[in-house]
């Protein structure tokens, strides 16, 4: 039921706390400087791959 | 992204909003932003006290200077 | 009230409408009928913001890339102008909006190696994701008070990080302290009429502002006088 309320599927959104809001930028923050770190070793992949 | 469709991303790409590329550049561009408001702000301020000068001088005139 | 609805149903019944309200009215309505319209029946509006809550707003208002009203011949809203309608629906708690525009990054979990900034570029920098913080800036001058606008607002005329703003035809490039310039002082700012304000001036008067300091302070008159020198400041 709650995972319902959450998704929306009930017409009802549960109204988010401002914890909950401070956390969300974190993650995204995280997630944000994950894919940045990702995407850097990728192209150090390519280019060790492009050596050989 | 199905909102997106070609065109327009590349013609979002002809604008780079990338910041940190010349810091110093843009500071000084902000610094003459800045400082074209706080000038625009006391103008408006000057042209405010001026108009107020303006009444108070013709309520001090005597009906005949008035005329 | 703990939840609200994932639609727009409610938000656009104009007799039922039983939500909270901003300065006596229904917040929708502080855009127009017709911008309404091409929100409501826009893709990012139907297929993004449904179901959002102040905390899952972000993660669409993270990923935006540009500010701005409607655009082409058809006036498509920008997903900029989508999120500051799904807003307006929430009407966030005030704390929760001044974290939109201020969150800064959970500086525990940094790495040591940052460089130190100080004072006035840290304070003008707060706001990890930019176009979160323009948004934010543009709620606030819809839905609070004259001298908490000034108030909160002022302090972004010192961050002059870029942003890309779409206009009707293309693109083009302003900066932070332009955009909240201009919600300050402008009538209308991405395909919205900006409710009449008092001025600075009169809230001064009435004493419940202080004159505003420019963070230039002292070196205003020195580029007044650099200025001075035969350019032109209406250019």
């Amino acid at each position: 039921r709650q995972h319902l309320v959450n998704t929306g599927q009930t017409g009802e959104v549960k109204r988010a706390t401002v914890t909950e809001v401070r956390e969300r930028l974190a993650w995204l923050k995280r997630k944000r400087v994950e894919e940045k770190r990702e995407e850097v070793i990728d192209l150090g992949a390519r280019i060790e791959v492009a050596k050989e | 992204k199905q909102w997106d469709n070609d065109e327009d991303v590349l013609d979002a790409e002809a604008v780079d909003d990338t910041d940190g590329l010349d810091v110093e550049a843009e500071r000084a561009a902000w610094k003459l932003r800045e400082l074209r408001r706080v000038k625009r702000e006391r103008e408006k301020i000057e042209q405010e006290e001026a108009q107020i000068a303006e009444i108070e001088r013709r309520k001090n005139l005597t009906p005949a200077e008035r005329e | 009230m703990s939840s609200h609805q994932a639609d727009a149903k409610a938000l656009l019944d104009d007799r039922g409408y039983s939500g909270q309200l901003i300065r006596g009215q229904n917040p929708a309505h502080l855009f127009e009928k017709a911008v309404r319209d091409r929100i409501t029946e826009s893709y990012y509006w139907k297929e993004q913001c449904f179901g959002l809550n102040a905390a899952t707003l972000c993660d669409r208002a993270v990923e935006l890339t540009h500010i701005g009203g409607t655009y082409g011949l058809m006036g498509k809203p920008t997903p900029f102008l989508c999120l500051a309608f799904k807003m307006l629906q929430l009407v966030p708690e005030k704390e929760v909006v001044l974290e939109y525009l201020n969150w800064g990054g959970d500086e525990e979990d940094m790495e040591g190696d940052q460089v130190q900034v100080d004072d006035d570029e840290e304070r003008a920098r707060r706001g990890e994701f930019k176009y979160l913080r323009a948004l934010a800036a543009f709620y606030i001058r819809l839905a609070w008070e004259p001298v908490e606008i000034h108030k909160t607002l002022e302090p972004l005329l010192a961050d002059f990080r870029k942003l890309k703003r779409r206009t009707r035809d293309g693109f083009t490039l302003t900066f932070m302290d332009q955009f909240v310039d201009d919600l300050l002082t402008k009538d209308r700012v991405c395909a919205t009429s900006l409710w009449k304000m008092p001025t600075r001036m009169q809230l001064e008067d009435l004493e419940l502002l202080d004159p505003r300091i420019s963070p230039l302070g002292d070196e205003v008159e020195d580029l007044d006088k650099e200025d001075g020198d035969g350019k032109s400041m209406n250019g």
